[in-house]
């Protein structure tokens, strides 16, 4: 079987680095010390198991073992992720910190399946049927995802729109002592954020919202205008695109292998395509962006094998979430952001019927909700340019991954 | 202030002190030609003393009388505004100037009244609630005012020098390498440039007279602690203003799934508008939106380059998300002008880009460009390796029909000589697979005549292309059954190649050397084609025995038939063959009739005695005009043209 040499060299992060520096460069640059020490493990055992049995017999079995292995720790990484509490201070579940452990796993997954299904592997094998059929399926699920994680980062400067006027209704709240002026301003600004958090992510409306324009009569009732830049054509992806069309497309003919496809290459192409499918849709549910209406709560998730229990438990529960909710119209299951419109609309509720000086007991018990909305502030103001970069990142990661796919179907044949 | 707070007196004896010193500043404060900030401080000073005066006075049980009264005139000023519906700016520069002042009272008052200790004064507290109360009332007119004076003066600062992308968008060399069976080789166009016209240019987009007010009123916001409010509606409307102006460049918002699946002949188009785009963006929009920016916030320390990261970013995105779309996709030849176009044009900008987003949160911004510049440097090499690959591999199943200039080489000559517009960028990209195609093209007669420009990345693959070409032209040739044909065919070829060398910017790539060099190839051919075809029908002509003074009249007529047999053969085979090049057909026209018809008119005249009609089928001038009804690419027979000539 012939060996190309130049399958011993993988590129991280943009730069061609031979596999012994791989470990060492993924453990220095995975912001999660969970996957860490795991993966660099993982692919050097990988890399020198491939390099041993290359004229062996035997080849297969290792190959499962291999594969054995990688859903062992996934089905781990996502234990962690599913033990996630719904509801604290730091690290709740859909968080913006739990949401960024997430891309970890999905960046940390995705070197992990290339590096089953590319390394030291013969081209030849990669576009022999099914996976002449499965690579190219693959890859359309990549793009996809590419346009979501743009899609994401739009959604990502609504939050933190949302994230500046909770600021200022802070700072406002925060005042000693307490005027009606600043309870006045703090209304303004959580009304806003209020009308912020519930933009309607239908593209009908993005374009009605468009064609408004800022010239308004003054006092022409037209309170929410705060807001109206990021109800602009910013917001979208490209006319007429729809993230929940896109996760539903991405859906199709994904499908569990079966029979002894299930141990070999069908196998890591199922688990990456889903795992794609998976956070893309976790992002979308979590995030605002384009067109969300009609989001499946469906994943084809293979409940049969091990790996993927703390998988559908997680999606469950999400789903369940995302069923309750999406009727009434909301900024998305971001911990923080759900967390922002509850003590927001608690807050407006005070800010209306205040009264200066206001009683002791009231006071007391709005300075813990401030406190409390302080605090989220402070974590998105810590957390959001890192997720955005890491979907960023994310973004970078499958505009090479298809590349490298590419390459390789190149080299092993017309395919497509 | 704050050492005044400490010396609030407790001795009545102390209220004279206060009163006199009162008394100076008030005084002092009716000179004229005072400069803005002492006036200010005087203002401040008298506010002070005047509550310093009735804190005492409280004690005494009258209360804060006189700062009460203060506080009743600047809410009249304030609160008359809140039933009017005419924007206070809007209505002159005096009750402009006259609310800020009102303003400044209030931030006045509520300074000092917070300066006072408390004392459990209940008239105090009341006084700051009411003025803050107010202040609260006008940060939110001025919030309204501001959004009004930005979108109104937004409307009005249109730039109208800006052509619209369409007229500057240039031809597009559209074609494929794949789609060349059928004539339709277009002339070169011209390179997308337009970096003369508009470079950097930084517009007003705020009336330079609107600004002052724009600063009176961020100071008055910042001032009061209002600033967050200050910035959302600051960027809100500035954002909207930037993504009108990349709406206007008709950037239509397209998905990178969309790009990667779209025709060709769009997606160039769609190119063009980025290049042209990210100019207007960067080279007019951001800067004048820095400028803006630093005009306004300048004094506001990093406020004012997260505004302005804010302003942008959307925007920048989607050119970013575009230009990545673009270099992910597969690089096939026909791209590659446009990518030049696109790497050129970024790579201008990148010292831009780093200016404007010189700071810590910009980092992401310049980050990403450079990895995007990186990105298109690899795709115009893709790009540029997909051509050379085409040029070689470019089959066809059937000889090109009367051997003219095929498409390929029109494709591949028009196509390469709008490269030397790139040429140093295409020398920069080059460079490393330079050793490479050096070895394979280099021209070891180049010695002394070698030059900087033939022996540069550019000129190297140049000369490797149209080596790849030439290659190609010989295996093209060989498809002809008609050893004469083939060299017609190498002959137009490489004589339309070295013509179009001669006749553009590819001149100094390829040097005089190469240009003799490409002569003589194609003279060679020349010379083969007419050895090929006449030297045998001369042969006819030949006299066996060059001794003897004549032939017999027997011998005479049968060479004189066999001549026109094989004569008439050629002309019916060659008029349909083609010579596209007036000035190559008329030399080989002339150098074919010097051989034919000398031989013709030496066989004639050698053999007077047999020369009559009915031997002789063409007389000398018959032959001579025949052979200049050759090479035009319409067959005839010679029946036809006999007739035609009689009459």
């Amino acid at each position: 079987m012939p060996r190309n040499l130049f399958r011993c060299w993988i590129r991280v992060r943009g730069v061609t680095l031979p596999l012994f520096s791989l470990a060492f460069n993924l453990s220095k640059n995975l912001p999660t010390k969970m996957t860490g020490t795991d993966q660099s493990s993982f692919l050097g055992r990988i890399s020198i198991r491939r390099n041993q049995v290359n004229a062996m017999e035997g080849y297969h079995e290792q190959e499962i073992e291999d594969l054995e292995l990688f859903q062992k720790q996934l089905s781990d990484r996502f234990a962690e992720l599913l033990s996630a509490p719904d509801d604290a201070p730091t690290e709740a579940f859909l968080s913006i910190s739990w949401i960024r452990k997430l891309v970890d796993v999905f960046l940390c997954c995705e070197t992990e399946c290339k590096a089953i299904l590319l390394m030291e592997r013969d081209a030849a094998q990669i576009s022999k049927p099914p996976l002449d059929r499965l690579i190219p399926e693959l890859l359309e699920r990549v793009v996809k995802a590419m346009d979501i994680c743009n899609a994401v980062t739009n959604g990502l400067e609504l939050v933190r729109h949302c994230q500046k006027l909770a600021e200022i209704a802070v700072s406002a709240l925060e005042q000693k002592p307490f005027g009606e002026g600043q309870a006045r301003r703090a209304k303004k600004a959580l009304v806003s954020l209020m009308s912020a958090m519930h933009v309607d992510d239908k593209e009908s409306s993005v374009q009605k919202t468009a064609e408004r324009s800022w010239s308004f009569g003054r006092r022409s009732g037209n309170k929410d205008r705060h807001h109206g830049h990021y109800r602009s054509l910013s917001w979208q992806v490209a006319k007429h695109w729809s993230a929940s069309k896109q996760i539903h497309a991405m859906t199709m003919n994904l499908a569990a292998p079966r029979g002894p496809e299930a141990s070999c290459l069908p196998a890591p192409v199922y688990i990456l395509s889903l795992i794609i499918v998976f956070v893309m849709w976790v992002l979308i549910a979590a995030i605002p962006c384009q067109e969300r209406s009609g989001l499946t709560t469906h994943l084809p998730i293979n409940k049969h094998v091990n790996w993927t229990h703390s998988l559908a438990s997680i999606h469950d529960k999400i789903g369940e979430e995302w069923k309750k909710k999406e009727k009434k119209g909301m900024a998305g299951l971001l911990y923080e952001m759900q967390k922002m419109e509850k003590l927001g609309q608690s807050l407006i509720e005070f800010t209306d019927s205040y009264q200066f000086p206001g009683e002791k007991e009231k006071l007391d018990e709005v300075a813990a909700q401030v406190a409390e909305l302080a605090e989220v502030c402070r974590r998105m103001d810590e957390g959001l340019v890192p997720l955005q970069m890491l979907i960023r990142e994310a973004f970078h990661r499958l505009v090479r991954n298809r590349t490298e796919f590419l390459d390789v179907l190149e080299q092993g044949g017309p395919v497509v | 202030m704050d050492e005044c707070q400490s010396a609030i007196p407790a001795h009545d004896g102390d209220l004279h002190v206060v009163a006199a010193a009162h008394h100076i500043v008030k005084a002092l404060g009716t000179t004229k030609n005072l400069s803005d900030d002492l006036r200010k401080i005087l203002i401040d000073l008298d506010a002070h003393l005047s509550l310093i005066t009735s804190n005492i006075d409280s004690k005494g049980g009258k209360g804060f009388v006189e700062v009460e009264e203060r506080l009743k005139r600047v809410e009249r000023k304030i609160v008359i505004w809140e039933s009017d519906r005419i924007m206070i700016w809007d209505s002159g520069p005096k009750e402009a100037s006259d609310y800020l002042e009102a303003v400044d009272e209030v931030q006045t008052l509520i300074d000092s009244l917070r300066g006072l200790s408390m004392n459990e004064n209940q008239k105090q507290k009341e006084l700051l609630h009411r003025a803050s109360s107010l202040l609260q009332m006008a940060m939110s007119r001025l919030e309204e005012e501001l959004i009004h004076m930005l979108v109104k003066h937004k409307q009005q600062s249109e730039p109208t020098y800006i052509p619209s992308p369409s007229s500057q968008r240039n031809v597009v060399y559209n074609e494929s390498v794949v789609s060349l069976d059928n004539e339709s080789a277009k002339e070169a166009s011209s390179k997308n440039s337009c970096s003369d016209e508009c470079g950097e240019y930084i517009v007003d987009l705020v009336p330079e007279h609107v600004i002052p007010d724009i600063k009176s009123i961020a100071k008055v916001m910042f001032a009061s602690d209002y600033g967050q409010e200050f910035c959302e509606a600051f960027i809100g409307v500035r954002k909207e203003a930037l993504e009108q102006h990349f709406d206007i460049l008709e950037n239509g918002k397209l998905s990178i799934e969309d790009l990667l699946k779209m025709e060709w002949c769009s997606l160039s188009t769609e190119m063009n508008k980025w290049t042209w785009s990210m100019k207007i963006i960067f080279g007019v929009y951001l800067m004048s939106e820095k400028r803006l920016c630093d005009q306004v916030l300048g004094e506001f320390g990093s406020v004012n380059s997260f505004c302005f990261l804010e302003i942008a970013k959307t925007t920048i995105l989607c050119l970013l998300n575009f230009g990545e779309a673009i270099a992910m996709g597969p690089q096939e030849p026909e791209k590659l002008l446009r990518l030049l176009d696109m790497y050129e044009t970024l790579a201008d900008l990148v010292i831009d880009i780093d200016a404007l987003f010189s700071e810590d949160g910009g980092s992401f911004v310049r980050l990403e460009f450079h990895k995007l510049l990186e990105g298109l440097a690899d795709s115009v090499k893709a790009a540029f390796n997909a051509f050379g690959v085409a040029v070689s591999s470019n089959g066809s199943l059937y000889p090109f029909p009367g051997g003219g200039v095929h498409p390929l080489s029109k494709y591949v000559m028009n196509y390469i000589s709008m490269f030397p517009e790139y040429c140093s960028t295409l020398n920069l990209l080059l460079e490393d697979q330079h050793s490479d195609v050096a070895s394979l093209v280099s021209e070891p007669q180049c010695g002394p005549t070698a030059s900087l420009s033939t022996s540069c990345p550019m000129a190297c693959h140049l000369r490797s292309i149209t080596s790849s070409l030439e290659s190609n032209l010989h295996k093209k040739s060989k498809l002809y059954k008609d050893e004469a044909l083939q060299h017609i065919f190498l002959m137009n070829n490489l004589h339309y190649m070295v013509q179009k060398v001669k006749g553009s910017e590819l001149r100094p790539f390829f040097g005089d050397e190469w240009i003799r060099k490409h002569n003589a190839k194609f003279q060679q051919h020349e010379m083969n084609y007419e050895r090929v075809t006449w030297s045998s029908v001369v042969l006819l002509l030949k006299d066996d025995n060059p001794g003897s003074s004549s032939l017999s009249k027997s011998t005479f007529k049968e060479m004189c038939k066999g001549f026109s047999i094989a004569f008439e053969e050629v002309y019916k085979n060659q008029t349909s063959w083609c010579i596209p090049d007036p000035q190559l057909r008329e030399d080989l026209r002339i150098s074919t009739s010097l051989k034919v018809v000398h031989a013709y008119r030496t066989f004639l005249g050698r053999n007077p005695a047999h020369v009559d009609d009915k031997c002789i089928k063409h007389t000398v001038e018959d032959v001579e005009k025949l052979l200049f009804g050759l090479f035009e690419g319409s067959p005839r027979s010679l029946r036809n043209s006999r007739r035609m000539m009689k009459t």
